[in-house]
C-alpha cells in the first residue's frame, strides 16, 4: 500500500499571530489542506494532532485545539521536534496498516504566547540531573558545535555560511518568519549567545501551523501526489554524555539519523543520495545541526563536512539544501520537522513557487528532537517508490 | 477592531522524586564528596552519574564504583549571554570524563579567565584535565560541585 501527500497547508510563521486563538490557526492550516487535496472533511477517516509541550502554549491539553469534524478516531502525538514528522509518520502507518484511507495531519506550534520559552525549554531536560544547569537548546547545540571544529575543522566562517545561505533561501519563501539578507559577516558580527554560537546563527522562535492530508493509492485521483517512498524514526539514548564515547557514534556523528537514513533509502531504493536527492529539507535550528547531518544523510564524508558547504555555493550539481529556509527561515517547534516534509512535497508536487528546485524527483525531509534521542527521515517522490 | 490578549500565568510547585539511585549519587556527594558511578552488568560500562540501570541494555546497573576525582574534558561550551531564569554569564559549561567513567558528566568549569573568550575557548579546545572541587558545605545536589582546570 502506497501513501501520498495530497493536501499541504500551512499558516506561515510569525513572532505571533495576535490576530488568531490556538484553534484558528489549525483551522486555517487544515481548511488549507483540505482545499490542497480537494477533500471535505467528511472525507477524512482520522485526524491526528501533533503539538510539543503544552507550556509552550501555556495550554495544558492543547490537542483539544484540533478538533476537527466529528466522529473520528484522534491521536496526539508529542515527541519534541520531531512532533511534527511524527505525526505524519503516525498517518502514514494507519494508511499503510489498511486502518484509515485518509488522514488528516495537523500540527500546531503556540509559542508566540510564552513570554519566557527559554525558561520553559530548560524544563524539558533531566529534573535530577540536569535542570540545575544553564541547558537551553542553544547551549545544547554550542556543546556539540565546539566539537565539531575539534574534530573536522570547521570554522565559525563554516557556522556563518550556513547561516547566511539559509537566512538568503527563505528570501523567497513568503512563509518563512524572518525575512532579512543576512551575509556571513553579518552573522559573525552578530552577538555570541554562547560559543561558538552567534545570534544569528540561532534558529527564531516562530508560531504557526501546518497541516497536510494523506491517503492511499486509491484516494489519489486527479490530485497531483508526493509519495512518501521512505519513512523511519530512530531513537537514541537520551544521556548525552554516554555517546561520547561510544565507538564509531559519537556525540556529533547522528547514529539515529543515520540508521534512520539507511532504513527510508533502502525502502525508498535511494542508494546514490547525492545524485538521486536534489532537494533536502534538514531539522537544523542550529548550523551544525546542518553539519552533523550531511555525514548522517550520506551526502558527504564526516572530515568533508567543512568543503561540502564550500562547494554548495559553487557546484550546481549538488542537492539543494533547505530551498525554504529551513528553521533559520522559521522554528515553529512543534511543526519544524512537519514543515520541513511539507516543503519536501511541495517540492515534489513543483508547488514550491519561487523557492522551487528545478528537476526534483525525489526530496528528503529530516527531524531532529529532544537532544537528538529522536530522529526521523522521509523521502518523498515523484513516483511511488519501485 | 482592537486585538484582545488575556493575560496568563503558570506558577505550579513541583516536587521532583529523584530516585533510590540518585538520592544515594547525591548522599556520597554530600557525606562523602565523591562522585559514584554504577556499572550496567550486561555491557560493562560504568556510567556516570549513577543511575538504576542502563538504558541501552535495560540492564540493572548495581554496582557501585567511585570516580575521578581527576578527569579529561570532552567538550564545553561559554555561555556569554544573559537569559531570564538562567545564571547570569559568563559561564563555561562542558561534559567531563571522570577517570574510571565510560560516560561524561555534565557540571559548570569554574576559575578561568574569562576576560577573552576566544583564548578560554582555544585553552579549552586543547581538552584538559580537570579536577572535581566541592563547595564549602555540600547540600546533595548535582551543584555541590564543579570542575577546575589542573
Amino acid at each position: 500500500m502506497s501513501v501520498a501527500i495530497i493536501g499541504v497547508g500551512q499558516t506561515g510563521y510569525r513572532r505571533s499571530f495576535a490576530d488568531k486563538s490556538s484553534r484558528e490557526l489549525i483551522w486555517e492550516a487544515a481548511r488549507l489542506a483540505l482545499e490542497d487535496a480537494g477533500m471535505g472533511i467528511d472525507a477524512i477517516d482520522m485526524v491526528i494532532s501533533g503539538v510539543a509541550p503544552d507550556a509552550l502554549a501555556g495550554e495544558a491539553s492543547v490537542e483539544r485545539t484540533a478538533m476537527l469534524g466529528f466522529g473520528k478516531p484522534f491521536l496526539r502525538i508529542n515527541t519534541g521536534g520531531v512532533t511534527g514528522s511524527s505525526a505524519v509518520f503516525a498517518g502514514n502507518t494507519f494508511i499503510r496498516a489498511r486502518r484509515a484511507r485518509a488522514v488528516l495531519v495537523v500540527g500546531l506550534e503556540r509559542m508566540g504566547q510564552a513570554t519566557s520559552s527559554q525558561q520553559v525549554f530548560n524544563t524539558i531536560f533531566d529534573p535530577v540531573y540536569e535542570k540545575d544547569f544553564p541547558l537551553t537548546t542553544i547551549t545544547m547545540a554550542a556543546l556539540r558545535a565546539s566539537m565539531l571544529m575539534r574534530l573536522y575543522g570547521y570554522t565559525a566562517m563554516h557556522w556563518a555560511q550556513i547561516a547566511s545561505r539559509s537566512y538568503r533561501n527563505a528570501l523567497r519563501n513568503p512563509l518563512a518568519h524572518i525575512h532579512r539578507d543576512v551575509s556571513p559577516e553579518d552573522v559573525l558580527n552578530s552577538p555570541l549567545l554562547a560559543w561558538p554560537i552567534h545570534r544569528y546563527e540561532a534558529c527564531p522562535m516562530s508560531e504557526g501551523a501546518c497541516a497536510m492530508v494523506l491517503v492511499d493509492e486509491g484516494m489519489v485521483g486527479d490530485r497531483i501526489p508526493a509519495w512518501i517512498q521512505g519513512a523511519a524514526s530512530i531513537t537514541d539514548s537520551y544521556a548525552m554524555g554516554d555517546r561520547i564515547h561510544r565507538p564509531g557514534a559519537t556525540l556529533v556523528d547522528l547514529l539515529s539519523l543515520k540508521l534512520a537514513a539507511q532504513r527510508a533509502y533502502a525502502e525508498a531504493g535511494v542508494d546514490r543520495p547525492r545524485e538521486q536527492l536534489r532537494a533536502v529539507e534538514l531539522y537544523s535550528a542550529f548550523s551544525s545541526a546542518e553539519a552533523m547531518a550531511y555525514p548522517a544523510l550520506g551526502l558527504c564524508a564526516s572530515e568533508d563536512g567543512p568543503r561540502f558547504v564550500e562547494a554548495q555555493f559553487t557546484d550546481p550539481t549538488l542537492p539543494v539544501i533547505n530551498p525554504s529556509g529551513g528553521p533559520q527561515g522559521a522554528n515553529p517547534v512543534s511543526v519544524t520537522a512537519m514543515v520541513r516534509i511539507a516543503e519536501a512535497a511541495l517540492q515534489v508536487r513543483e508547488m514550491a513557487g519561487e523557492r522551487q528546485v528545478a528537476d526534483v524527483e525525489r526530496a528528503v525531509a529530516t527531524g531532529q528532537g529532544g537532544a537528538t534521542q529522536f530522529s526521523t527521515v522521509c523521502v518523498l517522490g515523484k513516483r511511488q517508490a519501485a | 477592531m482592537e486585538l484582545v490578549t488575556i493575560e496568563g500565568k503558570w506558577d505550579f510547585n513541583y516536587t521532583y522524586f529523584a530516585g533510590e539511585s540518585a538520592s544515594r549519587f547525591f548522599h556520597e556527594l554530600r557525606e562523602n564528596q565523591r562522585i559514584m558511578g554504577t556499572r550496567c552488568t550486561k555491557c560493562e560500562k560504568l556510567l556516570v552519574p549513577a543511575r538504576a540501570y542502563c538504558d541501552v541494555c535495560m540492564s540493572v546497573t548495581d554496582e557501585w564504583v567511585e570516580v575521578g576525582p581527576e578527569g579529561t574534558l570532552e567538550t564545553f561550551t561559554i555561555i556569554t549571554t544573559a537569559f531570564p531564569g538562567l545564571p547570569k554569564p559568563p559561564i563555561v559549561m562542558a561534559y567531563v570524563t571522570l577517570d574510571g567513567a565510560d560516560t561524561a558528566l555534565i557540571n559548570l568549569v569554574h576559575g578561568m579567565d574569562l576576560s577573552d573568550i576566544e583564548k578560554a575557548a582555544q585553552k579549552l579546545n586543547a581538552l584538559p584535565r580537570v579536577r572535581v572541587e566541592f563547595i564549602d558545605e555540600p547540600k546533595g545536589r548535582i551543584t555541590d560541585f564543579s570542575f577546575k582546570l589542573i
